[in-house]
C-alpha cells in the first residue's frame, strides 16, 4: 500500500465525533449574542384569501414585547418591490414567498405575521394574542382535482430538452399493444423530511448594510445569495455560518419565509433575532416530497424481454411557484427497451411549495418503477432477479453512451447470496415464521453521479498543522471526515494533523450540500489545493535549497516542523522559516469536472435492495425483518461512515414504505398530522439490522478520486422492495404508500 | 402559552381545595400531556397545583389486591415485582404505551386521565367540541381513521389514548378519590364517560376531585394474559387498535376471562358479553373467532376507519391466542 | 423532601394589584410625565412581570443554580435559553422525539415536558455532565467508534437514554435495547451503529 492511499477507504472516526457525543458542537440557534430576541410565527388558519386586518394591539401591549410585524408593518424588503407595472399586483408565479409583503394568503399556516420578544416565553404567549380577519376564497388542496388540471412544467414549455419535458424512443405507448402487459397507478403521499433539529435560524444585522446569518442551510452560498439579493446587498456583506446542520435531508436546499421573517424582525428591532420554528411549522412551511401520481405501462415478451415502459408522473406543487423534480428519468435508462416514453406534469395547489426530499424524484419514481418490475416478473412467471438481468443494460440506453462504470450485476449478486434469495418462492404466500407470513422483495436504484465545480483554500501552520476552509456544509453524512481523509492521503500526513473547516460563506466555494454530489465534487478540490500547496512549498523551499529545487512534489514529506524529501532527510525547510513568506504556504484551487469526461461517459451510482419482511395475516402488521443494501458507488472513501449513511437511507425508505403520509383535511386545506405523534417515523424499534455492502470499484471517469456517491442510492428503490416483498408474503400488491396496517387487513 | 400561577402544596387537602375553589385551576403531576396540550393552547389553566410532593406514590399489596398510588410512575408501576408476579397483563399495557422516558415521567393517574390525540382537539384552528364546544366535531366528516367505532356521539368521535386504562378496566380495577365532599371510590368503568351531548367532559370526576390510587383486586389472571397493540410503527405510537386479554384456563377450557379493547372508543371498552360467550368454551381459535363477532356487535366505522372493524376483531383473535398460549 | 415549604401563592396577585394600580394612575393623568411615559410603553407590564418569577433551586451537573424562573418556563428552554447549556437539544418539544432528554435524579425524561419549578431541589444531569473532565464516558466513547450518529442533534438525548438503559437493565438484548430506545428518533436512520454502541459498553462491564 502507497502511503499516501491509506486513509481512503478507511473507517476513520468522524473528525467531529468529539463536539457531536458532549454536546459541544454548535447548531444554528445554539449562538449566543448580546441582546438576544426571540421571533415566533403567526401562521395563517385559512388556505387561500386575503387578509382583511389584523389585531396586534394585545400582542404589542404583552410583557417584553418589541414588535409584531405584518404586511402592514414590515419594513421594505428592496427585493420584494413587483417587478410588474402595478405595484399593487401580487407577486408572480415562479419565485419564493415574499414574507408579510401582501394580504394575500397562499397556504394555511402561511406566515401573516412575527412576534419579536426579549424571551421565547413572551414572544410564544404573545404570538397567540395575535387576531387576523380573513376573506377567505375557495382552495383546492385535493390531488384529485389538481390532476384534473395538471400541466406540463414552464420549464419543459420553454426547453423541450429539460430534463422533465417529455421523451420518447421509440414508439410512445407502445406497450398498450403488447400482448403480455400491465398497467398500474402508484401513488405516494406527502411525505415531510423531519429533520430532528428544528429549521432555526440567528439573523443578526450587525451594521445597516451587513448582516449575519447563523442558519440551517444545506448550502451557505446559495443562502448568501438569496438573502443578498433580498436586501439588495453586495454578497460579501452577507455573511453565513451553519457550521453543525441537525439533518435536513433536503428541506434546507431552498430558503423559506422563517429566514425572510427572522432578517426583517432583526432590522426592525435593530437587536439579533432567533427564530425556531415548531414542529407543525416543519410541516406547513419548509418544503415537503410532494404527493405524486404516477402510471406505468409496460409489456414483455414471452422471454422475459421488455418491449415498452411508459412512465406518466403528476407531482403536486404550489400555486406560486413550479417545483419539478426528476422523477420519470431513471425509466429513460434503466433497462434495455426499444419502446420508452415518460411524462411529467405537475399539480398546482393552495399548498406551500415542496422541496426535494432524500433521494428526491428518484426514489418517488423508483418506487413505481421497480414495484411494476416485479409485477410483470409475477405475470411472466419469473424471477424478479432474472427478469432485471434479462433487461441489463451495458450501455445508456437513453444516449448510447458507455457507462463511465456500472457494477450492478455485482451488485445484485452480492446482495441475493447475502439475502437468502434463493428462499423465496414465485408463489406468494408460501413462506411463514410461526403465524408470520414471510416474503422477500427486491428494488434497484440509480442517481446521477453529479459534480460541480469547487474551490478549496489550504494552509499550512508553523505547528504543521494544515487548515482547509471551504463553503460546503455537512448536514450528517461526514463530509467533514472524508475530506480530512482525501487531505490526510494527499499530504501523506495523520488525519489529527488536518483542520477541515466548513460551514461558511467566507470560506473556498463549494456547491450546496444536495445531490450525492460533495465528495464528487470538493474531494478533488481538496487534493488537488493539497497538492498545489506541496508544490508551492517545495518551490518556496527551492530558492534557498538546491535539494528542493530540484526534487519532485511526491517526493516531499510533512514532518512535525519542517519540510524534508523522501530519500534525503538532510534537506530540511523550516514551517517557521518557510512561513515567513509572504502568504506563507497559502494556495486556493479551483476544480472543475471534465467536460470531455462528462460528454463521453454516461455516470451514474447504482444500488439494489433486497427486503425480507413478515406479516402479521391477522393485523396487517409488517416488519421489516432484514435489509441487505449494496451499492456500486465508486471509491468508498470511509467505510463507517457511508455504511452508515446507507443504513440510514435504508431507514428513511422503511419509513417512506411503512408508515410516512402527511395528510390534509381538504375542507379546510390543513395538515391534521403535523407532529411527530401523528407523522411516523420509523423509530428504533422499526429499524431491522442493515447489511450493507460496497462493490467498492473506483470509477475511472468522474473525478481522481473515484468516487459516485451514495446518499441518494441508499434511499432510491428500498421502498418498492419491501412493496414487492409484502406481495410476495401476503399475495397484495399495495400501489399506494404507506403500507398501514389498514391495506392489509 | 399564558402566565399562571403555580402552587405547590405539600398538603392533600389544601391541594384539593386549591383547584375546587378556582375554576380554572389545574392539578398537574408528571405533565406529559398538560405541558403538552398548553403549549399549544389547547388548555390554558391559570393556576397549576402541583401535587408531585403529595405521599401518593407507593405500590402496596393489601386485602386481596394491589394498591397502586395516584402518584406511581409508570415505569416504576410496570417494573414493580407485586405488579408483573399479580398483574402481568397491567405491566404489559403500560409497557405498550409512549417511552422510557415518558414512563419514567407519567403517573398512574395522569395516565388515565390523558385526553384524546384527535388532531382536531389538538388544533385550535380547526373546529372541536370537546377543545370549545359548540364548534362542531371537524372529525365526523373529516380525517377520522384514529377515531372510534363504539359509543361515540355526533358531536365527538374521538378516542381515548390510554393503554395502561384498557388493562385496568379488564381487571375490574377501582379508583379511589377524594375531594372536597370526601373520599368516593369510583368503579374503573364508571371513570370514563362517553361524549353524549357533552364531549368536553372526559370523566365522571367532579370538580376539584384529585384521584389518590388505584385498586386492582387479585385474580386468577397471573399467567394466560396478553396486550397486543396494534400501531402504526412498532413502538412509540399510540394505538389504531389494542387489545387486552386475560383468561383463567382449566386445561384448555375457559373458565374465566376478561377483555377490552383500546382505540375504539371514548372511552378504554370492556366486552363483557364477549368474556360470558367465553366462559366453559374451549381455547381454540374457532371459539377465539366467535367471541371477537361477539365483541364487535354494535359496531359502525365512518369514512376513514372502516378497517376497524375488520382490525378490531382481528387483534382480539390474535390477543386471545397469545394470551392462551402464554 | 418534606420540609420543604409550600410554594407562596402570592406571586399573581401581586403582578395583578400592581398593573390594577398602574393602570388607574395612567387613567387619572394627573400623575408625573414618566409615569404615564412609562405606561405608554408598556412599562408598567415589564415591571409587574417581575412578580411573575419564582425562585428555584437546581443542581446541574454537579453544580448548584439559585434561579429565578417563570413557571411557564420548561427545565428543556430554562437549560438552552437561560443556562446556555444547549448539548440538551429541541427536536419537538412535545414529548415525541427524544432529543431533550436528560437524567433527574438519575432517571431519564424529556425536559421539554416539565416546567423547570417542578424540579426544586432535585439534581439534573445533562449531556455536558456526562463526560469526566476531557475523559469521555463509556457510552460517549462507544457512539463515537460506532458512528452512532450522523447529523448529531439527537446525539445527546440518544447517549442519556442509553446511559439509562443500560443502568436501568434494560440492555439485556438487542430486541430490548430497540424497544427502550425507541423514545429517541434519529431521523439519519443510525439506529443499528447505537444498538452496537449500546451493547459494547453492556458487555464490557465498564461502569456507566
Amino acid at each position: 500500500m502507497k502511503p499516501q492511499d491509506k486513509h481512503i477507504g478507511g473507517t476513520l472516526n468522524r473528525v467531529d465525533g468529539h463536539l457531536k457525543v458532549t454536546g459541544a458542537a454548535t447548531y444554528s440557534a445554539e449562538y449566543e449574542l448580546p441582546g438576544m430576541s426571540y421571533a415566533v410565527l403567526v401562521g395563517s388558519t385559512i388556505a387561500k384569501g386575503r387578509i382583511k386586518s389584523i389585531d396586534a394591539r394585545a400582542a404589542e401591549r404583552a410583557p417584553g414585547v418589541l414588535a409584531v410585524i405584518t404586511h402592514f408593518n414590515s419594513p421594505k424588503v428592496p427585493g420584494f418591490t413587483p417587478t410588474g407595472k402595478d405595484p399593487s399586483q401580487p407577486q408572480t408565479v415562479g419565485g419564493r414567498l415574499k414574507v408579510f409583503h401582501d394580504d394575500l394568503v397562499r397556504f394555511n399556516d402561511q406566515p401573516i405575521a412575527v412576534v419579536v420578544a426579549d424571551t421565547l416565553e413572551r414572544a410564544r404567549f404573545a404570538a397567540r394574542l395575535v387576531k387576523a380577519e380573513y376573506a377567505a376564497e375557495k382552495h383546492e388542496t385535493d390531488m384529485s382535482a389538481g390532476l384534473k388540471q395538471a400541466f406540463v412544467p414552464t420549464q419543459a414549455k420553454k426547453n423541450p430538452k429539460s430534463p422533465v419535458a417529455d421523451y420518447v424512443r421509440g414508439t410512445a405507448d407502445a406497450y398498450k399493444t403488447g400482448t403480455r402487459r400491465l398497467e398500474a397507478e402508484y401513488i405516494i403521499p406527502t411525505e415531510v423530511h423531519h429533520p430532528m433539529e428544528l429549521q432555526s435560524i440567528i439573523a443578526h444585522w450587525e451594521a445597516p448594510d451587513r448582516l449575519t446569518l447563523y442558519d440551517k442551510t444545506q448550502g451557505t452560498l446559495a443562502t448568501r445569495r438569496d438573502f443578498a439579493k433580498e436586501w439588495n446587498l453586495p454578497e460579501e456583506n452577507v455573511k453565513v455560518i451553519a457550521t453543525f446542520v441537525g439533518g435536513a435531508f433536503g428541506n434546507a436546499l431552498h430558503s423559506w419565509p422563517h429566514e425572510s421573517a427572522a432578517i426583517i424582525a432583526a432590522k426592525k428591532v435593530n437587536r439579533p433575532v432567533k427564530l425556531v420554528l415548531t414542529r407543525e411549522q416543519m410541516t406547513t412551511m419548509v418544503g415537503y416530497r410532494p404527493h405524486t401520481w404516477q402510471k406505468i405501462g409496460m409489456s414483455a415478451s414471452a422471454d422475459g424481454k421488455i418491449t415498452a415502459i411508459t412512465h406518466e408522473a403528476t407531482g403536486q406543487t404550489s400555486s406560486y411557484e413550479e417545483f419539478t423534480e426528476s422523477t420519470v428519468q431513471q425509466t429513460r435508462m434503466m433497462y434495455e427497451s426499444p419502446n420508452v416514453n415518460t411524462r411529467y406534469r405537475l399539480a398546482a395547489l393552495d399548498v406551500s411549495t415542496p422541496i426535494w426530499m432524500r433521494g428526491p424524484g428518484e426514489a418517488t419514481g423508483a418506487f413505481a418503477l421497480e414495484s411494476a418490475m416485479d409485477e410483470m416478473a409475477y405475470l411472466l412467471n419469473l424471477d424478479p432477479l432474472e427478469f432485471r438481468l434479462r433487461n441489463y443494460t451495458d450501455k445508456d440506453p437513453e444516449n448510447g453512451k458507455p457507462w463511465s462504470s456500472k457494477f450492478l450485476k455485482e451488485c445484485y449478486q452480492m446482495g441475493a447470496e447475502r439475502i437468502g434469495w434463493n428462499k423465496r418462492q414465485l408463489k406468494p404466500g408460501s413462506l411463514r415464521d410461526g403465524e408470520w407470513l414471510v416474503g422477500y422483495g427486491m428494488g434497484v436504484g440509480t442517481f446521477g453521479a453529479h459534480r460541480g465545480s469547487s474551490k478549496a483554500n489550504v494552509r499550512l501552520l508553523p505547528n504543521g498543522t494544515v487548515v482547509l476552509q471551504s463553503a460546503v456544509t455537512d448536514i450528517g453524512p461526514g463530509t467533514g471526515t472524508a475530506m480530512t481523509q482525501i487531505a490526510a492521503d494527499a499530504l501523506g500526513l495523520p488525519p489529527d494533523k488536518i483542520r477541515f473547516e466548513w460551514g461558511n460563506s467566507q470560506f473556498a466555494q463549494a456547491p450546496t450540500q444536495g445531490g450525492s454530489a460533495i465528495v464528487n465534487t470538493v474531494g478533488p478540490a481538496v487534493q488537488e489545493a493539497c497538492m498545489a500547496m506541496k508544490e508551492k512549498l517545495r518551490t518556496m523551499a527551492g530558492a534557498s535549497n538546491a535539494a528542493f529545487a530540484s526534487a519532485r512534489k511526491e517526493e516531499v514529506v510533512f514532518a512535525d516542523t519542517y519540510l524534508t524529501l523522501n530519500g534525503n532527510p538532510g534537506a530540511r525547510a523550516s514551517y517557521a522559516d518557510l512561513l515567513k513568506q509572504t502568504d506563507g504556504g497559502f494556495v486556493t484551487v479551483e476544480s472543475k469536472p471534465n467536460g470531455e469526461n462528462n460528454q463521453k461517459y454516461s455516470m451514474y451510482s447504482f444500488s439494489v435492495h433486497f427486503a425480507e419482511v413478515r406479516v402479521n395475516p391477522l393485523t396487517g402488521e409488517v416488519r421489516v425483518s432484514k435489509l441487505v443494501s449494496c451499492a456500486d458507488a465508486g471509491t468508498i472513501v470511509n467505510q463507517k461512515t457511508a455504511g452508515n449513511q446507507m443504513k440510514g437511507g435504508a431507514v428513511g425508505g422503511i419509513g417512506m414504505a411503512l408508515m410516512e403520509a402527511a395528510v390534509m383535511d381538504d375542507r379546510f386545506g390543513r395538515y391534521v398530522t403535523k407532529d411527530l405523534a401523528d407523522y411516523h417515523v420509523p423509530v428504533q424499534a422499526d429499524a431491522p439490522a442493515v447489511d450493507v455492502l460496497f462493490v467498492n470499484q473506483p470509477d475511472p471517469h468522474v473525478n481522481a478520486l473515484g468516487t459516485k456517491g451514495i446518499g441518494e442510492i441508499a434511499i432510491i428503490g428500498v421502498a418498492p422492495a419491501i412493496a414487492n416483498a409484502v406481495f410476495n408474503a401476503t399475495g397484495k400488491r399495495i400501489r399506494e404508500l404507506p403500507i398501514t396496517p389498514d391495506k392489509l387487513v | 402559552m399564558n402566565q399562571f400561577q403555580y402552587i405547590r402544596p405539600s398538603k392533600q387537602q389544601a391541594a384539593i381545595e386549591a383547584v375546587a375553589r378556582d375554576a380554572n385551576a389545574k392539578f398537574i403531576a408528571g405533565g406529559t400531556n398538560l405541558v403538552d396540550l398548553m403549549k399549544r393552547g389547547v388548555m390554558a389553566p391559570q393556576k397549576l397545583v402541583d401535587i408531585n410532593r403529595l405521599p401518593l406514590a407507593k405500590i402496596e399489596h393489601e386485602n386481596g389486591g394491589l394498591r397502586i398510588g395516584a402518584l406511581a410512575l409508570n415505569s416504576a408501576v410496570a417494573d414493580d415485582r407485586q405488579v408483573r408476579e399479580r398483574q402481568p397483563l397491567l405491566a404489559q399495557a403500560i409497557n405498550a404505551g409512549a417511552s422510557a422516558q415518558l414512563r419514567n415521567m407519567a403517573t398512574t393517574g395522569g395516565n388515565m386521565l390523558q385526553r384524546t390525540r384527535c388532531p382536531y382537539f389538538y388544533d385550535t384552528a380547526l373546529p372541536c367540541n370537546k377543545r370549545e364546544p359548540g364548534t362542531g366535531c371537524g372529525a365526523l366528516e373529516g380525517i377520522n381513521r384514529m377515531h372510534a367505532i363504539f359509543g361515540f356521539s355526533d358531536k365527538c368521535i374521538a378516542v381515548h389514548p390510554s393503554d395502561m386504562s384498557v388493562a385496568l378496566v379488564a381487571l375490574d380495577a377501582t379508583v379511589l378519590v377524594s375531594g372536597p365532599k370526601g373520599d368516593r371510590r369510583i368503579p374503573f368503568a364508571d371513570l370514563h364517560r362517553l361524549p353524549g351531548d357533552t364531549p368536553e367532559k372526559d370523566t365522571t370526576l367532579e370538580p376539584g376531585e384529585l384521584i389518590t390510587a388505584v385498586d386492582v383486586p387479585d385474580g386468577p389472571f397471573t399467567k394466560h394474559v396478553s396486550y397486543y397493540k396494534v400501531r402504526e410503527r412498532a413502538s412509540y405510537a399510540f394505538a389504531l387498535v389494542s387489545a387486552a386479554v386475560a383468561l383463567d384456563l382449566d386445561g384448555n377450557t375457559i373458565k374465566a376471562a376478561r377483555l377490552a379493547f383500546g382505540g375504539v372508543a371514548h372511552k378504554p371498552w370492556r366486552l363483557q358479553t364477549a368474556e360470558q360467550f367465553l366462559v366453559g368454551k374451549p381455547a381454540t381459535e374457532e371459539t377465539f373467532r366467535q367471541a371477537a363477532a361477539v365483541a364487535m356487535q354494535g359496531a359502525k366505522a365512518f369514512k376513514h376507519n372502516e378497517y376497524k372493524l375488520k382490525l378490531a376483531p382481528n387483534t382480539l383473535i390474535q390477543t386471545l391466542k397469545n394470551a392462551a398460549a402464554a | 423532601m418534606n420540609t420543604e415549604p409550600d410554594l407562596p401563592a402570592n406571586h399573581d396577585e401581586a403582578r395583578r394589584n400592581f398593573l390594577k394600580q398602574s393602570s388607574l394612575l395612567t387613567a387619572l393623568a394627573l400623575v408625573p410625565g414618566p409615569v404615564v411615559e412609562a405606561a405608554a410603553q408598556n412599562l408598567d407590564e415589564r415591571v409587574a412581570s417581575a412578580f411573575e418569577k419564582v425562585p428555584l433551586k437546581l443542581e446541574i451537573n454537579g453544580k448548584k443554580f439559585k434561579l429565578d424562573v417563570e413557571p411557564r418556563t420548561t427545565l428543556l428552554d430554562l437549560l438552552r435559553e437561560q443556562l446556555h447549556l444547549t448539548g440538551t437539544k429541541k427536536g419537538c418539544d412535545y414529548g415525541q422525539c427524544g432529543a431533550c432528554t436528560v437524567h433527574v435524579d438519575g432517571q431519564r425524561v424529556n425536559s421539554c415536558l416539565s416546567f423547570a419549578v417542578m424540579h426544586e431541589g432535585k439534581k439534573i444531569t445533562t449531556i455536558e455532565g456526562l463526560a469526566d473532565g476531557d475523559k469521555l464516558h463509556p457510552m460517549q466513547a462507544a457512539f463515537v467508534k460506532h458512528d452512532g450518529f450522523q447529523c448529531g442533534y439527537c446525539t445527546p438525548g440518544q447517549i442519556m437514554s442509553a446511559v439509562a438503559c443500560v443502568r436501568e437493565g434494560h440492555a439485556g438484548s438487542e430486541a430490548e435495547i430497540r424497544e427502550y430506545m425507541s423514545g429517541n428518533i434519529c431521523r439519519c436512520g443510525a439506529y443499528t451503529n447505537i444498538v452496537a454502541a449500546i451493547q459494547e459498553v453492556k458487555n464490557g462491564g465498564q461502569k456507566v
